[in-house]
């Protein structure tokens, strides 16, 4: 009889060969919730609760719909705050290095990589395969690219092809709201590709791209909430995993947008300037019946 | 401790380094084969796509290298990449023949699911260990909470499969063969999670 790995093309799911792991499973306190936003029905991971830091000059900022940036601390130890307290993941981005012409800042980032055993995620103007290696041995996990992408859409496939997909995370910054979203440029400020988000997303899936970074640029710093018809849109046309981000500001923004199907959330000013830590927010949510690590 | 971390430029090399430092290891890096004569364990680390990391593999002389150390029966820790490597064949931008060391091949995650899943599976899901998974992954909540990152898993024998993850069908999450032990997650961005099976593994006798 054929074994199951032997198959040319159609290898029969592993469950078939594992009946009694199946019975015997551990109960799994993540049985997938939200769905009924997307067209997944099998199990999800567990929410994510993701500090979003922003580097300039070697420190940390945050700002307000990309603007009016204040200082936010030091780098290594915001990071290492995080990861004690429970960050599922982190992202970094180096938000001048684009306008700068020049390569991000990979001594942050392995400054940042030095203090944490869980997912960094590190952007800022990578335009290459070599640029992403260096970003890679500085200890990222994860390559996020906005506008490299929108320069030379081909670096995503690029980009997957060594490093696989799920590594490989496009950003889409987007201002405005509900008819009116349009596709951001950050560093000029305009609109792209005539402002189709959705279009320019997908394309990005189906050339390498393996998870969203869905960014409502006007609430950043609004503290007003999330997006979440940004999100319902997105998560209609791919499959992949989308961290939204821009405006949280409340628990209740958190437990809302988890509601609504949206299980990775990207925090900046929420845990800046207050008095939330991810501690709190953490258990807080777990709490309400949000499936969060424990 | 002594352990060796295979340096093939597919991989995250500073972080499962710096984790195995925090397990309680002296990590050293070997870039070349001959680097992997005396080494006491391996940690062949991996997040890349397996046709690029195989073909810098075989070209430096490291797989042969490597296959020696397995044969001489050193403990070979396999994360991510580094267990799809360990397979007969990967399937991934073409089909790639891998290292061999286990059965089974390595394929898209939608090929190897009864119902449709989020794919990549990436974040933090709770795997099911078997009993093949010994001392390496706890049964706790804590113990069993670890970080993943993929597109493509690894369809084997049963038999030597240590650990599951359902994604609404179990895949698989760890396998032990001999002196392999190899997770589909990682270890060196899971925390407590992640640090005690490193250690597991620093004090494991095949």
């Amino acid at each position: 009889m054929a074994q199951p790995w032997e198959g040319e093309g159609d290898a029969p799911p592993l469950a078939l060969t594992l009946p009694s792991l199946r019975a015997g499973s551990l109960p799994l306190p993540h049985v997938g919730e939200g769905q009924a936003a997307g067209f997944v029905k099998g199990l999800m991971p567990v929410h994510r609760i993701i500090p979003s830091l922003l580097l300039r000059g070697g420190r940390l900022v945050k700002g307000t719909a990309f603007a009016a940036h204040r200082d936010a601390g030091a780098p290594a130890s915001t990071a290492r705050a995080h990861n004690a307290q429970g960050a599922d993941e982190l992202i970094v981005l180096d938000i001048d290095a684009g306008r700068e012409g020049r390569g991000p800042n990979l001594e942050a980032f392995a400054a940042i990589g030095n203090e944490i055993q869980i997912p960094m995620t590190a952007g800022g103007a990578i335009a290459s395969v070599e640029s992403a290696r260096a970003v890679m041995a500085a200890g990222a996990d994860k390559i996020c690219v906005t506008s490299t992408a929108l320069d030379r859409p081909e670096l995503l496939t690029e980009l997957a092809e060594h490093f696989g997909r799920q590594a490989v995370v496009l950003g889409i910054d987007i201002t405005g709201e509900d008819g009116d979203a349009r596709l951001h440029d950050h560093r000029n400020g305009t609109t792209a590709r005539d402002g189709d988000w959705l279009a320019w997303m997908t394309e990005g899936v189906g050339r390498g791209a393996g998870e969203i970074r869905l960014m409502a640029v006007d609430r950043e710093g609004s503290r007003r909430g999330f997006d979440l018809d940004l999100f319902a849109k997105a998560r209609a046309v791919v499959n992949v995993p989308i961290i939204l981000e821009g405006g949280a500001g409340t628990l209740d923004h958190l437990g809302q947008a988890m509601a609504a199907g949206a299980d990775s959330l990207a925090l900046g000013t929420m845990l800046v300037f207050s008095d939330n830590n991810l501690v709190k927010l953490k258990r807080v949510l777990a709490q309400a019946g949000h499936p969060m690590r424990p | 401790m002594q352990v060796t971390v295979i340096d093939y430029g597919a991989g995250n090399l500073a972080s499962v380094a710096n984790a195995l430092y925090l397990a309680g290891a002296e990590p050293e890096v070997a870039a070349t084969p001959e680097q992997l004569a005396g080494a006491e364990r391996i940690v062949l680390p991996g997040v890349g796509a397996a046709g690029h990391a195989i073909a810098r593999l075989r070209a430096g002389g490291m797989a042969e290298a490597l296959d020696d150390a397995r044969k001489r029966g050193t403990p070979i820790l396999g994360i991510c990449l580094g267990l799809q490597l360990m397979a007969q064949r990967i399937e991934e931008y073409g089909s790639h023949e891998g290292l061999g060391w286990v059965p089974g091949r390595v394929g898209p995650i939608e090929d190897a699911v009864a119902v449709p899943c989020r794919v990549p599976h990436t974040g933090w899901s709770a795997v099911t260990p078997t009993e093949r998974a010994s001392v390496m992954i706890g049964t706790g909540n804590k113990d069993r909470f670890v970080y993943f990152c993929h597109s493509n898993c690894l369809t084997t024998d049963a038999a030597i499969v240590a650990a599951t993850v359902d994604l609404g069908t179990p895949i698989t999450a760890a396998i032990r063969h001999e002196n392999l032990f190899a997770v589909q997650f990682h270890p060196e961005k899971s925390q407590q999670a992640g640090a005690r099976l490193l250690q597991a593994f620093l004090e494991w006798t095949p």
